[in-house]
């Protein structure tokens, strides 16, 4: 999908030249840039206009086209020239601590208010999702520029700086290994931010760069001294962090950076750890934000944490945290690990000097050059090196996996993926394992031969593909060649690859209109998104469209122009369906735009009166299935009510649940599991015909996800769940729920395959596909938001020191009717040293797979199993590391692995996140599986660990230069009640506002005077003045970086919402668990018995 | 076309006048004991009495046959002669006071049912009265553009023709059926029911939203307001919704047929079009059965082809299997008849617990299956009309007069049921006709059953003025002569009628006729006064016709050379073995060429049409009156000529001459034929020359006869113009008694004609027959 480039990206390549030409010019459908932008900018309009209005308004359309263009493009050659630099950085690369960290933390604190700041802000509202993304390339395209060049990103007058900063930063941090990793706490930064991040960030404008980065580190480095060990050289770099912690004073930004700052102030390194950070705690609840800023640094793999003095002997990879014995008390609160928000942009290069590179956090700001390995967007590790046994994997209590999202929104000034047309012979393939040409294959024989990366097997260079070898072993044309240089291409398939011509843009809306869905407004929420959607449905003769409301029966539409008006066709027989019309039913939509419009238009009020209760969904969907059969397609379902009659009918199992509670103890889970299997193979049809389900839960009561969800699960769609439904509130997300869903990078017909080189196999495919084969896996719909997980394991030993490699190929129909296949190639060392596994353990990834597997263990086992699951994978990592790895400490430390020091705070979110949470709703469980089914990396640790931001003092802070302010611990010790809160998690959010808020404030931000006049069914409203302004500011720029328009919902102190909010904070004493120290101290014991 | 009117007020016409005492008696004289009733043939001596009838214990009706004891107030029932006091309200009565149904002359009356709410449904379970007539359209859409624009305008037309009240449905179909919700004003609405699949009448119910106990009712409350409104108690929302007074959906349906294409969904070369007319009539029978349950109601279906979908099929869609013939039929190769038959016989037996009826036009030039419905609409009294096209004028006219008002209206009445009461010792064999037997046992049912029998009630769920039934009657077997006998010398037969008239009205109309018993055994003679040679020609045919579909290998010629050989054989006149000596009693003398003509009929010699047409013409045989079906046995020739005034003329072949023009009535066709020098001249165009009015006039004169007897005619014959030697001369040719042949036309005069046949002619037909009578 070359159209799914980045927004901005320019296609350098004349392959691209067909999506590209209309993308870049035309800003309106086609592009992602474009449409991005377009959202972003109906997003803000929408969040405006909403309250007042309808939000339908043009209001939309304006904006787009400015950011994502001209933004983007700009920005990114700017990026990519400096990204070259970073490269040459490299030299250092060992220490992944020093370089990054440094690096990290001026960049962070710049890093944050970085591009989102300037570029984000534009878009204000508009891009949730999507948008976000692009957006953020923009603007951090801007951000690299503005470091060297000029300022070229508008951003604000601080993120140049920052970004200046940031950008001289990543240098150091290229050489050695610790920039790298730093860069991504950068980027994590602003999700998870702890306070200290953002107060950090706010310096480093105000300071040179460099300093701050050195303060930073150095809070760290005591740790990361004494262990690096390994590839830890950076050590050094670390004692001169202190002056990071000399940062925070800097921020001496109001409530966060406060407390660090003055006790940071010194920001001497030994300072750091203890001290400072106890200390502080005085004004704020925050002190820990110092270390907070401190951590960031670390997030990588580095050593440090606040621990106890005793860390500072601890080996460089492990962040000892508290002392176990002493229990809670001896734990210093402030000082245990954290996530540390960062804001710098990372530049990452794949691979240097011949081998992978790791990764940066998936949740930081990083741009990608792609230097042999895929983009980690595309790809992730769990481990960026292979045991090369077994046992050795064992042992290390990790597991390996990968984390394979094929079409990832890149990052705006990343080079986007070229496409190669090998005309009519196709693509090089290996002829045994039919792998495809990659910069892995070792060409042999003058070039006559080639050796297959994955199978071993040598094959003849096919003639006109034939190149002379130079002397260093390569093609002389290897950099010429994006498929023997590049870690991702995407190839021209021929007509092998098609057993039909490659199939249209199909969009089927498929709406309940039962009198539920009526008196609840979902049904004209529904037509009124779909009706502004459809101006960004792709343009062209064969973007086809069909329509059909249902409650009891279904009503398709004639939609045929030469009719008055459309006609309405009812499919009475919902046990067994059949499609009313042969054609007509779905039309190109150049035919029927205006008929279209005028029967959404109608629709809400032709069923005003309706009065039938009952929801024929499974019949409706398996009616709209008939009608698309012959070409495959999207079909976009809204839904409000439980599926009671036809095909699949359902029963309100989860009233019969409650009622039977003595029953339905043991078998609880059951009702997480799909109530029968005729859903099941219906999905399996659909999926065999290409037909896509998305669908939209619009619903106020229980609409049992757990039976419905397999249905775009198996499909490659997704469930939007709106719950408790309002019109006021969530009218607003629908659209822009729509809208990413239909805009956003994606492709039809797919087929997708994972391969390894000999040694190692796929075990598993895990997501939202069907799988007919064991060995490929069907995607009738695939976006740039869904992720597979593919777990793999060893059939053999693997030689130490190789090259292991893996090779996903995503065969695929874009928007525009062209067949793809885009390969994506990792490949890494193979290691037999278990301290090299724990050092590039990737972080993120190990949590996304323990995450995903939770999910999938939560319909078949019993709950108190499913949630110590990941408890003892937990606890065995860690023995294993205290065993096998870590130096000599004393027994009373808990020593973490740096690569993973976080694993315990997560894995402690993880059962008390909603799925594993007990008292859940029953849907709302189900939901969350089924998001995670297809969750990516970067939004697993907020789905879990979300965001929280202060907001009541964003004024004051405004100098900070980051739109989104940094985030604070998930714990109430940092909630004041004269505060209010934003805490969100990538899908939702809340808004908690404290019992004595200042009115001034609750007058600036709703316009209400006393919490209690604020209206329960929120909404966001911007109101005159510039709290307001700055509020609206950081939700757009929040919606923009998760691809998501975000649910708001209100919570007030002393009520059901407000114990809604605490239930948040994960790392309270709640939910029946442990709190975070508990939790720690919890660990430490059975480790150590473990030992003993 | 007799002037006169055989069938008197009563509307009743036997075939034999007196009746022989004993059922061996009865079998002696070979032509059954049968009455062809028309119990709603208008005439205008029929008083309508605005009260309801006066009954005896047996249910027989006050009549004027009950003798009457005027002192004592009662009177006594002429069937069971049990003895009934008159209620008060009779209190009045005197012999110079006689309530209207007790006039002598009054032998038919009518009685309009005041509508009470207090009364108890009629003793048919029809309900209360005073419905506006309802019409479901049922459309097929398999047609070429052309055919179905003919189609529409004549649906457009016939709704602007119908009462303002009348309520209109319209459902169409072609490979899916369409239900039309009329009543949904945002946008067209239609409810689509897959073709292929058979759809009982509570999944209609269920699926259309009409289901009364089904979950949807319970969820909808708003939905049961519709219910009273418009009259319909009982009825439900779908009389707003799918059924509009046609006055409120006018304008709605025009449109809707406006829009209505073709049906569109793809036929594969070499296929005939899926045409579901068997799931279409079964969802217009479910929606008016969940609408309106035993109310006046009709499909008025029009069908274009044959049904290749779904239940009901008669022929695969491959085109290279050709649409059954009788051949097939015969040699059981018709893969599709039987389960065809066999559901629509299960649409007969819904429509007739509805109440309702089923109207089948069908235009196209090869069959679509009326041989198959034809049970389906026969038993619910609809109206069936063949045609070629739906532009030819066969259908158009037809069509309209379905929905015209006035003197030539069909006077089209709903739910009729017939119940015939009779003197002891007569059984009811059955009745051949348009209807459907209720199954009411009793002491005059019949052994033997034949047509609709095993009953002594019948329901006719359309019926109107001209349709006409026969009545089969039996003698019990019982020989208890000397008791009956001596206590009356008269029997009593009495039909009574109940029927919702046009207006909504609930009628009944009782006809009481008596007739003489007679020992034949004394005396033939007396017995074969009583004979009607008409009436026993058209009984005959309609038997022939039923053993013909019901006995398997009948044959059919035999069967009636044997029957008319007995009847001469017992009622001639000769002498053993001498068949010159053989004569015939006028009143028998034209029954052998009604025989002769009867074998050479559509109705014996089905080979040379399609089963279709077969059924199509049994059809109408069974359901016209005797005049009409005598016409069709043997056709009426009137011939014009300069030298006379039209005159009737023989059937026979030598009845064509040069300077004549012949006017043909077979009922189905009515041909005006020109001899050939009459051709000549109005090719030269005299006619046209003043002074040759004469000729003009000529010409003129059978064009107008024509005209009359088509006007009157439902459904309106096939007009065939033409001339001597012309290729449509056949249409005459064909009906003629070939006196003619090839091989003696030597013999023949100038300027008449010949007949190119090997078939006998009625006077080796005649010699035969005596020949054979008077064989000892």
């Amino acid at each position: 999908m070359a159209a799914f480039v980045p927004p901005g990206a320019h296609r350098p390549g004349g392959n691209n030249s067909n999506q590209s030409p209309s993308a870049q010019q035309h800003p309106p459908p086609p592009n992602f840039g474009n449409s991005p932008a377009a959202l972003a900018d109906n997003l803000q309009n929408m969040n405006l206009n909403r309250p007042h209005s309808a939000p339908r308004p043009s209001p939309f359309s304006q904006p787009p086209p400015p950011y994502s263009f001209s933004g983007p493009s700009p920005g990114y050659r700017p990026g990519s020239q400096l990204m070259a630099r970073p490269g040459p950085s490299p030299p250092n690369a060992i220490t992944r601590p020093m370089g990054p960290p440094s690096g990290a933390l001026p960049g962070v604190a710049p890093g944050r208010p970085m591009a989102p700041p300037g570029t984000r802000p534009p878009p204000p509202g508009s891009l949730p999702s999507s948008m976000g993304s692009h957006m953020g390339l923009s603007p951090r395209a801007p951000a690299f520029t503005g470091g060297q060049a000029t300022a070229p990103p508008p951003p604000g007058v601080s993120p140049r700086p920052l970004t200046t900063g940031i950008l001289t930063p990543p240098p150091p941090g290229p050489t050695q290994a610790g920039p790298v990793s730093n860069g991504p706490p950068v980027g994590s930064g602003p999700r998870f931010g702890s306070p200290g991040g953002m107060s950090s960030s706010v310096p480093p404008p105000t300071g040179p760069s460099s300093p701050s980065a050195p303060a930073q580190v150095p809070s760290m480095g005591p740790f990361m001294t004494g262990p690096p060990p390994t590839s830890m050289p950076a050590a050094p770099p670390f004692s001169g962090q202190p002056p990071f912690s000399a940062q925070p004073p800097f921020s001496g930004q109001p409530p966060f950076s406060v407390p660090p700052p003055p006790a940071m102030g010194p920001p001497q390194g030994s300072p750091f750890a203890a001290q400072p950070w106890q200390m502080r705690p005085d004004q704020m609840v925050r002190p820990p934000s110092g270390p907070g800023s401190a951590q960031p640094p670390q997030m990588y793999g580095m050593p440090a944490h606040l621990p106890n003095q005793s860390m500072t002997s601890i080996s460089p990879g492990m962040a000892p945290t508290g002392a176990s014995v002493g229990g809670p008390s001896k734990i210093d609160p402030n000082q245990i690990p954290r996530p540390i928000p960062s804001s710098a942009v990372i530049l990452h290069e794949t691979r240097q000097s011949d081998q992978a590179n790791p990764p940066p956090p998936a949740t930081s700001d990083y741009i990608v050059s792609d230097t042999g390995n895929c983009s980690p967007r595309y790809m992730r590790c769990t481990i960026n090196q292979i045991p090369c046994t077994a046992d050795l994997l064992a042992t290390s209590g990790m597991q390996l996996a990968l984390l394979v999202q094929p079409l990832a929104l890149p990052h705006p000034s990343e080079e986007p993926i070229q496409v190669v047309d090998f005309g009519e012979t196709g693509p090089v393939r290996c002829s045994r394992c039919k792998g495809y040409l990659n910069p892995f294959m070792r060409f042999i024989d003058q070039g006559k031969k080639f050796i297959c990366n994955l199978c071993g097997f040598t094959d003849e260079t096919p003639r006109d593909y034939h190149c002379n070898l130079g002397p260093d072993g390569r093609r002389r044309d290897a950099n010429e060649r994006p498929e023997l240089c590049r870690g991702s291409v995407e190839f021209v398939a021929t007509k092998e690859y098609m057993i039909r011509e490659p199939m249209p843009a199909v969009y089927f809306f498929l709406i309940d209109v039962s009198m539920n869905a009526m008196q609840i407004g979902a049904t004209a929420a529904a037509c009124s998104a779909i009706s502004q959607v459809i101006a960004d449905l792709p343009e062209g003769p064969r973007t086809m469209v069909g329509i059909a409301t249902f409650d009891s029966t279904i009503h398709f539409y004639h939609l045929k122009r030469a009719l008055q008006q459309p006609l309405m066709l009812v499919v009475p027989d919902i046990q067994d369906v059949y499609t009313p019309l042969q054609s007509d039913v779905i039309v190109p939509l150049s035919e029927c735009r205006q008929h279209l419009e005028l029967l959404l238009e109608s629709i809400p009020t032709m069923f005003q009166n309706n009065r039938t209760a009952e929801s024929a969904f499974g019949a409706a969907i398996k009616a709209a299935f008939l009608a698309m059969k012959s070409t495959g397609g999207k079909l976009l379902v809204f839904q409000s009510v439980l599926l009671s009659v036809g095909i699949g009918a359902l029963s309100a199992r989860e009233a019969e649940g409650r009622t039977n509670i003595s029953a339905g103890e043991k078998e609880a889970h059951k009702l997480l599991q799909p109530a029968d299997k005729t859903l099941k193979t219906m999905a399996i049809e659909f999926a065999e015909y290409q037909v896509c389900v998305d669908v939209f839960l619009t619903t106020q009561s229980y609409i049992d996800i757990a039976s419905i969800s397999v249905v775009p699960r198996t499909t490659g769609g997704q469930v939007y769940y709106y719950h408790p439904f309002s019109v006021l509130s969530d009218t607003a997300k629908l659209y822009n729920d729509l809208r990413w869903n239909i805009t956003r990078p994606q492709g039809f017909e797919a087929v997708m395959r994972v391969r390894c080189s000999q040694g190692i196999q796929v075990q598993e495919y895990l997501g939202n596909f069907c799988k007919r084969i064991p060995t490929d896996i069907d995607l009738a719909g695939i976006d740039c938001d869904k992720t597979i997980m593919v777990t793999l394991k060893h059939d053999d030993k693997l030689p130490d020191g190789s090259e292991f490699a893996f090779q996903c190929a995503l065969l695929y129909t874009t928007l525009y009717g062209q067949r793809r296949i885009r390969v994506t190639n990792l490949s890494l060392s193979v290691t037999s040293m278990l301290s090299s596994l724990f050092r590039v353990a990737d972080l993120d990834a190990q949590f996304t797979c323990l995450l995903k597997q939770a999910a999938m263990d939560i319909p078949s086992s019993p709950l108190v199993q499913v949630r110590e699951q990941p408890v003892n994978t937990c606890i065995n990592i860690l023995l294993s590391y205290r065993k096998f790895c870590a130096t000599v400490s004393s027994s009373g430390q808990l020593i973490l692995p740096e690569a993973l020091k976080l694993l315990p705070l997560y894995t402690l979110a993880l059962i008390k996140s909603t799925g594993l949470r007990p008292d859940g709703k029953i849907d709302d469980r189900s939901f969350w599986i089924n998001y995670v089914s297809s969750i990516s990396t970067p939004l697993a640790i907020p789905l879990v660990y979300p965001r929280m931001i202060p907001i009541h003092d964003l004024k004051t802070r405004e100098e900070e230069g980051s739109i989104v302010p940094s985030s604070i611990p998930l714990s109430s010790e940092h909630i004041s009640d004269g505060g209010i809160y934003l805490l969100e998690n990538g899908d939702d959010a809340l808004i908690y506002v404290g019992g004595s808020v200042d009115s001034g404030i609750l007058q600036q931000l709703f316009g209400a005077s006393t919490v209690e006049e604020i209206p329960s069914q929120f909404v966001l409203q911007q109101y005159d003045n510039p709290v307001s302004k700055k509020l609206n500011e950081v939700v757009n720029e929040i919606r923009r970086q998760r691809c998501s328009y975000l649910r708001l919902r209100l919570c007030k102190k002393g009520d059901p919402s407000g114990m809604l909010f605490f239930s948040q904070l994960v790392e309270d004493k709640n939910h029946g668990s442990m709190s975070y120290v508990e939790f720690l101290v919890h660990i430490h014991r059975q480790i150590q018995t473990r030992m003993t | 076309m007799a002037a006169m009117d055989p069938e008197g007020i009563d509307g009743v016409r036997m075939t034999w006048n007196v009746w022989p005492r004993t059922k061996v008696e009865a079998s002696k004289c070979v032509i059954p004991l049968a009455a062809s009733i028309a119990p709603l043939r208008p005439h205008q001596d029929i008083p309508t009495l605005p009260y309801a009838p006066l009954r005896c214990k047996c249910s027989a009706v006050l009549n004027p046959c009950a003798s009457v004891d005027y002192t004592g107030k009662l009177w006594i029932c002429p069937f069971c002669f049990n003895r009934s006091h008159f209620p008060p309200h009779y209190s009045m009565i005197s012999e110079t006071n006689l309530p209207g149904e007790l006039y002598p002359h009054y032998t038919t009356v009518q009685y309009a049912i005041p509508s009470s709410p207090l009364q108890p449904q009629s003793f048919d379970g029809s309900p209360p009265n005073s419905h506006p007539p309802v019409f479901m359209f049922v459309l097929d859409t398999c047609m070429i553009e052309e055919e179905l624009g003919f189609a529409k305008s004549a649906l457009k037309q016939a709704v602007g023709l119908l009462p303002e009240n009348a309520l209109v449905g319209f459902v169409s179909y072609g490979t899916q059926v369409q239900v039309h919700e009329l009543g949904f004003s945002e946008l067209s609405k239609v409810y689509v029911f897959r073709g292929s699949k058979e759809i009982s009448k509570e999944q209609v119910m269920e699926q259309l939203g009409l289901a009364v106990s089904g979950r949807r009712a319970a969820g909808a409350p708003g939905l049961q307001k519709g219910a009273v409104q418009n009259g319909f108690p009982g009825s439900h929302s779908g009389v707003t919704r799918f059924l509009l007074p046609a006055s409120e959906c006018e304008y709605t349906l025009d449109s809707v047929l406006d829009e209505l294409q073709t049906d569109q969904w793809p036929v594969a070369p070499g296929n005939r079009q899926s045409r579901c007319t068997g799931v279409a009539l079964s969802v217009a029978a479910g929606l008016l059965g969940a609408c309106l349950p035993g109310t006046g109601a009709r499909i008025v279906a029009l069908v274009g082809g044959p049904c290749t979908e779904g239940p009901g099929t008669i022929v695969s869609k491959d085109m290279s299997d050709p649409v059954r013939s009788h051949k097939d039929l015969d040699k059981d190769a018709a893969p599709f008849f039987k389960k065809a038959v066999k559901f629509y016989d299960g649409l007969a037996k819904q429509l007739v617990s509805q109440g309702h009826v089923l109207d089948l036009f069908a235009s196209a030039l090869d069959q679509v299956g009326i041989a198959e419905m034809k049970v389906a609409v026969e038993r619910t009294g609809g109206l069936v009309v063949l045609s070629e096209s739906f532009g030819h004028s066969v259908f158009k006219d037809s069509f309209r007069r379905v929905f015209e008002d006035g003197e030539q209206s069909l006077g089209l009445c709903f739910n009729g049921t017939l119940e015939i009461i009779c003197s002891k010792d007569i059984k009811i064999q059955g009745i051949l006709g348009p209807c459907t037997s209720l199954e009411q046992k009793g002491p005059a049912v019949s052994d033997t059953i034949i047509g609709e029998g095993g009953t002594t009630a019948w329901k006719m769920c359309g019926i109107d003025k001209s349709t006409c039934l026969t009545v089969l009657f039996d003698l019990s077997t019982s020989d208890k002569t000397s008791t009956s006998g001596t206590v009356n010398p008269q029997l009593y037969l009495q039909f009574r009628t109940s029927y919702q008239n046009p207006d909504g009205q609930t009628m009944l109309r009782v006809t009481t006729v008596t007739r003489r018993w007679i020992d034949s055994a004394l005396s033939s003679e007396d017995l074969l006064q009583g004979f009607d040679q008409e009436t026993a020609a058209v009984v005959m045919a309609r038997i022939t016709s039923y053993k013909m579909e019901t006995e398997d290998g009948f044959d059919a010629t035999r069967w009636l050379d044997r029957s008319l050989i007995r009847v001469c054989s017992k009622f001639g006149d000769y002498r053993k073995d001498d068949p010159a000596s053989f004569t015939l009693n006028p009143s028998l003398s034209l029954f052998p060429q009604f025989m002769f003509n009867l074998r050479r009929s559509q109705f014996v010699q089905v080979f040379n049409n399609s089963p279709d047409e077969t059924a199509y013409f049994r059809m109408l045989l069974n359901r016209e009156n005797i005049s009409n079906a005598a016409v069709m046995i043997q056709p009426s020739l009137i011939s014009y000529s300069f030298n006379s005034l039209p005159q009737p003329a023989l059937l026979d072949v030598a009845s064509i001459a040069a300077d004549k023009i012949l006017l043909l009535d077979s009922y189905f066709s009515i041909v005006i034929f020109h001899g050939m020098t009459i051709a000549q001249w109005r090719n030269m165009g005299y006619h046209n020359e003043p002074e040759y009015q004469a000729f003009k006039q000529l010409l003129q004169a059978p064009q107008d006869d024509a005209q009359m007897i088509i006007r009157e005619r439902f459904p309106v014959p096939r007009l065939v113009v033409c001339d001597q030697h012309g290729s449509q001369a056949r249409f005459l040719l064909a009906k003629l008694n070939p006196s003619a042949t090839y091989s003696n036309a030597h013999e023949m005069a100038a300027g008449s004609d010949v007949i190119f046949t090997d078939d006998v002619s009625l006077q080796v037909f005649i010699e035969h027959l005596q020949k054979l009578a008077v064989q000892s």
